[in-house]
Formats: structure tokens, C-alpha cells, sequence
């Protein structure tokens, strides 16, 4: 009775890949760089360029040298506060309000809290424009209160693509944020499956040859 | 040694007459096939949950002001706090993969039927646990998801005659979902597994009276049965390692596919999220709700979806024994049955607009019309089946006197 | 029913049994570590390892309380007096040179838990007495009656000012 299961197959894998093209915006899909010197470059930028208005309350200065970053390079980004200081806005939330209307999200989880991830991130940077009625836009979340903090509205094309360089690098960064453990979970995944396939190969043999001893 | 120490037990308590009756030479047909496994398996993850859900709870903070930052405390901070948080989400959903499949056994094979009608109970007891436990832990991340999931569905409860206000205030202690709501959550959420445990053994006490049905459907007689050990204790393992590498590949490579995006935002009370979707295995019920315009009309063929499962020993009147094997229509049916739930999944999860409003009323009443029309076609179908002809198999149970299967397995034919 | 044939019969057990019972009781307490490491301390709490405390404004013969690691630790201002005695005695049951015990001699800092059952002994006119159990300390943090077994500990600090050290 095969083609029910061919059937039933087909049903559940378009129920559960409906919800992923759901979205109507366009995402430039990008691989996210586990590269160390990226992830430092996404950091520079993230942390000169986005604590401004924006915080990373998660993430806490020690945690920049876990990920690799040399010492006096997170000395430099910290600029004398504590080592276990959480990376906080530097922008009051009141003050927030007052200038944006919306006091501007934590981007601890960014990268895992929007639909398409870094990719969402990403295509956000660079999705900056000045709409038909001249006023700044962004084409990926419309009506937004943030400014065109990479200047991307109005980069020519050479511009654009170092500018590019340095989306993927704060994207690459902020997925590192939102999941730090990642390197860590996915090679202990490898062991673990490893293990549980040699296991399952020696518990199905057990289970033939209890098998064979009917009849 | 360890032989001495068994003997002194057993003088005063039955610990090896037991393990044996139980256990080991435990009675089972032999022709049992890996759709068998599930309940074992469900057995698994419910001690799996407990486990990481107890260690969980030691750096878990239940305060509206705490909730999110301790779950990011422990996803970054705890010594495998990752590790802990993801098997548990996981393991949620794994579940009800479980569980829905071994649902889906009883229903293709009958296993419902005379004498196990209080299995089946039991088994739907363990189910309604299973949800309102699942329900109460999705409010603890305390994400915009869990907020306003609770918020939606414990309004529901306002659908409840004459005090149905009342009742909503009462269930949330507060206006909204609030403080009070997340600490009596967390506090029932520890003891629900606990009850589902007590459930489980009842369950268990049940099947061990009328023991395993079989695919067949019909009662074998007492030889084709073998122990249960080493024989489902081994198949039991192996099937347990085939699901531990599905598991496993979600938990370190695949975690956040149960997470929906929005709870990774902490919870706002001023703002609803664009698009509210239950967890994926309640979609089918909630399509079901909104399916119907009138909000207690919804409630209730929300709640008779979930419980109309229990009059199934009494709905399929056929006496052609077992389930799908025998009766194709049945077996058609049943097919038609899980994709109907299957497309009321997917009605679930669209916005309540467009052609997915229609679809899902169609799916719906598909859904009852189902239960309604089984007694019929149960009938109508046997009727056939005997007109064209049984097969061997089947002939001889009706040339014995009551064909109607009383018996326990074991005591069937020949 | 197939008689009698049960894996608890031992010439049965082969080598493939035993190996995937072996293997698989590897895996299942190898999982366990994963539990049991959770109730370590996290690294927040790990990484609260060091405290800075400000000398100035203790006068001489002066103690101060601060919390290192959720622990007191008594810094004392000595005089040259308890500096000379202290330098002048051995101790008690867990002989200790004072040098040993301090960075600078008017500085002492130790941590103020009873090496007994940890209760936090209260300051007399010289040396300190812990209330639990009797146990007598000197004003070099060393044990001089018990039933505390040694001398108050001294942790891990350093002068980053004149008037400033970090512990731990």
C-alpha cells in the first residue's frame, strides 16, 4: 500500500513548507559567516554603529573575548567599563521615545526573532531608500523609525557593495549574538549522532537475531 | 549476592512474580508491528520530559519581570542550559508526533473496539493531560507568542454560560494574562506530568487486562503469543534508537524549527503580534474553532473535536473485527480522515481570511460528518463485504457461535 | 509460547548482547553529565570571582565587612602594636607566620567564615570570636581555640592603589 504513504507524504511536506513562503518581502538570502575576523568586523560595527539606540543586554563584554575577539580589541570596544557589563543601549528609553516614537528593540535575539533571520537582518541594512514621496523608507519593513544608519539610500554602486561587506558582517555578528552556543550544540551533535547510528545498527542486530529464534 | 538480596524482597514483596507476569513473560501476539512501538516510546519521552523540565525548573523564575531573562540565562549561562531547553522544546513536539501516531494505530486497527473501550478512555484522559500540560508550558518563555496564545484561548473560556466572565478572571487571576496567570502556569505545569504519570499506569493496568490488540484484529489464540521479552524488549530499544536519531538531529541542528520567531520577543500587552499561530499540533482544533463564526459555537465544536473520539467503540457498529485489514472502506475512511486533519493543520495556520476561511468550514464539517456516518457505513459495509465474501481467516470467527469478539487476546481461535 | 528463552539465561548472552548493553549503558550515563553539570555554578556566577574594595576612611585597629563571592571578607587597618604581636606569635593550632598571611602588614584581609561550620565570627576587642562553637581567631585571622581546624583563609587579592585592592 504505497501510494497513500506517497501521498500523505507529499500533504504534510507542503503543510509544513507553507508557513516558509508565506512572507510576502523579499529577503536576500545570505549565508552567515562563522569566519572569526568577520564576526570581529560585524562586531566593531555593531557595537560603534547600533548601541547608539540600540542594546545587546544579553551579550556582556566578557563574552566578546569568549567568541575570540583579542583582549585589547574588546578593551577598546568597551571603553573602560566592566568586563561583565552587559553591552546596553547608550540611548535612554525615554529619550527614545521622545525622538523615535518607539523605544528601538534589543538585538540580543534579533536574528532569530524575525522571519528569514540574519537573512531578515541583512536585507534590512540594505533595504534603505528614499520612497516616491521623498521620504526615507525601508523596503523590507515599511514605516520603520530607524534611519538609514549605513548611509545605503544614497551609496553608488562601489559604495554599495563595501557596504554589503559590512551588512553580512554585523548580520553574521548578531546571529552569533542570538545563538552563541551554536558551534558548540552542532559538534556535539555530530558525536551524538554518530553514536546513537552505531548504537541503532547494534540494537537492530540484537533485535534479528532474538527474532530468529522463533520457528 | 544480588540473587540473595532478590529472594529476601520477594518473601515480602511480589518484586519477581511481578517483573515476570508483567514484564517478561508477558503474553504478546507476535505479529505486533513497529506501529506497536509508539506507546513505549511515548512512555520515553514523557520520562525524558520530566527529567529536563526538573532541571529546567531550577534556574526557571516564574515572574513576568524574571521569565524571559532567566530562559536567556539558561540558554546562555547554565552549563548545558542550551542543551536542556532545546531537548524539552523538542521534546514537546516529539510527543505529539508520538502520540498522534499511536493515536492514528488504535484508530487504523480497530484497537478501540470491544474489550478495550476503557483503554481507549484512559488513553483520551492521557491526551487532554497531555494538551493543557503543553498549553501551560508554552506561556513560560513568556514571548509574545506565549502571551498572546494564552490570552486568546483562555478568553475563550468566556464562552462558558452565565459566568463565563467569571470564569476567565478566575482561570487567569487578573483582567489579563498577567503575573498571576504565569506563577499558578508553572506551578500546574510541574504537577501535570506527575498526574499524566498516574494516568499512564492506569492506562497500562487497562491494557494488561484485555492485553495488545493485534493488526490482524482478530484475537489470536493463545500460542501465537510470545513473551514480551527478550521480543518487543528488543524491538522496543531499536525502535527507541531509530527515534532517538530523528530527535537528536532536530535538538543539535534543527532546534529552533518548533520556536516560533515571535517568542523571541519578551511578551507586550500592547501589542499583538500580526499573525497568532497556536504550536503546530494544536492547528487542527483551532482551525476547527474559528471555523465557526458564532464564539461558543466554536468553543464547542472545538471542544466535541477533541471529544468525540470517545464514542468510536460505539460508532463503528460493523462486526467484521479489527480495523483497516479487512474493510477497505473503513480503511478509505481513515485515510480520508488524516487528510482532513491534515488540511485543517495547515487552515490552522493561515490568517482567518480568503480561501482558507471556506476551506477550513469544508474541512470541518468533512471532519464530523465523519463521526456521524461511520455507524452507517460500518454496517452497509459488512453487509457488502459478507455478500461478496469473506476471507478464510474471517469465515471461521463467524462459524463460531459469537462472532462477536468477547474475548481477551489469547483466547481466540484455534 | 517459545519456551524459556529469556536473555537471562546466561550461556545465551552472547557477545553481541553484551557489547550493545555495554554500549548503550555508555550512552545513557554519558547523557547524564549534561544534568548533573547544569547545577554547577553558570558561568554568570563563575565569573563573579572578583570584587574591588576601597581602604580609605578604616581607621587603624578599624575592621571592615566586604561581600566577595556572596562570602564576608574582614579587612582590618592594624596598628603597630597588633602589627608587632601578631609578627611576635606563631599562632595557634595551625602555626602560620604573619608574613605569610598579608601583603602589607597593616592590611589583613581574610574571609570572614569560621573554618569550623562557616558561621561569621564576630569581632571582640582583639581577634575575633565566632559564636557558633567557641572558636577563638587572632588578629592575624589564625585560629587560637577551637574547634575550628585552621586559620581564616586568605583569598586571592591584589593592590591595583594605595587604597584600593581587588579580591579574587
Amino acid at each position: 500500500m504505497k501510494a497513500p504513504w506517497k501521498a500523505m507524504g507529499l500533504l504534510l511536506l507542503s503543510v509544513v513548507t507553507i508557513p516558509a513562503w508565506a512572507t510576502e518581502i523579499r529577503l536576500e538570502k545570505i549565508r552567515v559567516s562563522a569566519d572569526l575576523s568577520a564576526l570581529e568586523r560585524g562586531a566593531e560595527t555593531v557595537v560603534t554603529m547600533c548601541l547608539g539606540c540600540h542594546g545587546l543586554k544579553y551579550m556582556k563584554y566578557r563574552d566578546l573575548g569568549k567568541l575570540g575577539i583579542a583582549q585589547d580589541k574588546v578593551d577598546a570596544l568597551r571603553a573602560g567599563q566592566a568586563l561583565d557589563a552587559p553591552l546596553l543601549s547608550q540611548m535612554p528609553a525615554d529619550v527614545a521615545l521622545q525622538s523615535f516614537g518607539i523605544v528601538p528593540p534589543d538585538l540580543s535575539l534579533i536574528a532569530k526573532a524575525r522571519a528569514g533571520g540574519a537573512s531578515y537582518v541583512y536585507s534590512f541594512l540594505l533595504g534603505f531608500h528614499v520612497n516616491a514621496q521623498g521620504i526615507p523608507d525601508n523596503r523590507v519593513f515599511p514605516g520603520t523609525k530607524m534611519p538609514d544608519i549605513l548611509g545605503v539610500s544614497s551609496a553608488d554602486d562601489a559604495q554599495r557593495a563595501e557596504l554589503q561587506g559590512r551588512a553580512l558582517d554585523a548580520a553574521s555578528f548578531l546571529a552569533w549574538v542570538a545563538d552563541p552556543r551554536a558551534e558548540e550544540r552542532r559538534n556535539m551533535g555530530k558525536y551524538v549522532i554518530a553514536y546513537l547510528v552505531v548504537l541503532t545498527v547494534l540494537l537492530y542486530l540484537v533485535k534479528r537475531r532474538v527474532w530468529a529464534r522463533l520457528k | 549476592m544480588l540473587n540473595k538480596t532478590i529472594a529476601w524482597i520477594d518473601q515480602r514483596f511480589p518484586l519477581t512474580s511481578f517483573v515476570k507476569h508483567e514484564l517478561t513473560e508477558y503474553p504478546t501476539p507476535r505479529n505486533l508491528s513497529y506501529w506497536w512501538n509508539f506507546g513505549f516510546l511515548a512512555g520515553f519521552v514523557l520520562v525524558l520530559q520530566i527529567a529536563t523540565g526538573i532541571f529546567l525548573a531550577m534556574h526557571y523564575k516564574a515572574d513576568i519581570n524574571l521569565a524571559f531573562d532567566s530562559i536567556q540565562h539558561i540558554m546562555r549561562e547554565v552549563n548545558y542550559g542550551w542543551l536542556l531547553r532545546y531537548l524539552h522544546s523538542t521534546g514537546a513536539s516529539a510527543f505529539f508526533v508520538v502520540i498522534y501516531v499511536h493515536m492514528a494505530r488504535t484508530l487504523y486497527y480497530g484497537s478501540y473496539r470491544a474489550p478495550r473501550e476503557l483503554l481507549w478512555w484512559t488513553g483520551q484522559m492521557l491526551l487532554l493531560l497531555l494538551m493543557a500540560s503543553a498549553f501551560m508550558g508554552y506561556l513560560l518563555p513568556w514571548g509574545q507568542m506565549s502571551y498572546w496564545g494564552a490570552q486568546v484561548i483562555t478568553n475563550l473560556f468566556r464562552a462558558t454560560p452565565f459566568i463565563g466572565d467569571q470564569v476567565v478572571i478566575w482561570l487567569r487571576g487578573d483582567f489579563a494574562v498577567g503575573d498571576a496567570t504565569l506563577t499558578r502556569f508553572f506551578a500546574l505545569h510541574y504537577l501535570f506530568p506527575f498526574l499524566i504519570l498516574g494516568a499512564v499506569v492506569i492506562h497500562l493496568v487497562a491494557l494488561h487486562t484485555v492485553k495488545s490488540s493485534n493488526p490482524s484484529g482478530i484475537n489470536l489464540a493463545a500460542k501465537d503469543n510470545i513473551p514480551f521479552h527478550p521480543y518487543f524488549t528488543a524491538k522496543d530499544f531499536f525502535g527507541l534508537g531509530v527515534y532517538l536519531i530523528v530527535f537528536c538531529v532536530f535538538v543539535f541542528f534543527l532546534p529552533d524549527t518548533f520556536i516560533e520567531p515571535a517568542n523571541n520577543i519578551p511578551a507586550n500587552p500592547m501589542q499583538t503580534p500580526p499573525h497568532i499561530v497556536p504550536e503546530w499540533y494544536f492547528l487542527p482544533f483551532y482551525a476547527i474553532l474559528r471555523a465557526i463564526p458564532d464564539m461558543f459555537g466554536g468553543v464547542v465544536a472545538m471542544a466535541l473535536s477533541i471529544l468525540i473520539f470517545a464514542v468510536m467503540p460505539f460508532i463503528d457498529r460493523s462486526n467484521i473485527p479489527g480495523g483497516a485489514r479487512y474493510r477497505p472502506v473503513y480503511r478509505i475512511m481513515f485515510y480520508a480522515f488524516i487528510a482532513d486533519v491534515l488540511v485543517l493543520g495547515y487552515v490552522g495556520a493561515q490568517p482567518p481570511t480568503g480561501f482558507a476561511v471556506p476551506l477550513g468550514q469544508v474541512a470541518t464539517f468533512i471532519y464530523f460528518a465523519m463521526f456521524l456516518l461511520l455507524p452507517f457505513i460500518s454496517k452497509k459495509e459488512e453487509q457488502w463485504l459478507r455478500a461478496r465474501g469473506l476471507p478464510p481467516a474471517l469465515q471461521e470467527l463467524f462459524e463460531q457461535r459469537s462472532p462477536r469478539q468477547k474475548w481477551n487476546n489469547g483466547e481466540g481461535g484455534k | 509460547m517459545a519456551d524459556g528463552d529469556t536473555l537471562n539465561d546466561p550461556e545465551r548472552r552472547d557477545f553481541l548482547t553484551k557489547a550493545t548493553t555495554a554500549v548503550g549503558v555508555a550512552g545513557a550515563a554519558a547523557a547524564c553529565w549534561p544534568f548533573v553539570s547544569s547545577m554547577n555554578p553558570s558561568v554568570d556566577v563563575l565569573t563573579k570571582a572578583t570584587t574591588e574594595a576601597d581602604l580609605s576612611g578604616i581607621a587603624a585597629g578599624e575592621v571592615r565587612t566586604v561581600s566577595w563571592q556572596g562570602k564576608p571578607v574582614f579587612i582590618m587597618r592594624r596598628t603597630e602594636q597588633q602589627i608587632a604581636a601578631m609578627q611576635a606569635s606563631k599562632g595557634g593550632f595551625d602555626p602560620e607566620d604573619d608574613q605569610k598571611r598579608v601583603q602589607q602588614p597593616q592590611w589583613l584581609v581574610v574571609v570572614g567564615l569560621c573554618t569550623h561550620l562557616g558561621c561569621v565570627p564576630t569581632r571582640g576587642d582583639s581577634g575575633w570570636l565566632c559564636p557558633c562553637h567557641g572558636s577563638v581567631y587572632d588578629d592575624s585571622g589564625r585560629v587560637t581555640r577551637g574547634p575550628a581546624p585552621k586559620n581564616l583563609e586568605v583569598p586571592p587579592y591584589q593592590f591595583v592603589a594605595a587604597d584600593k585592592i581587588v579580591i579574587g
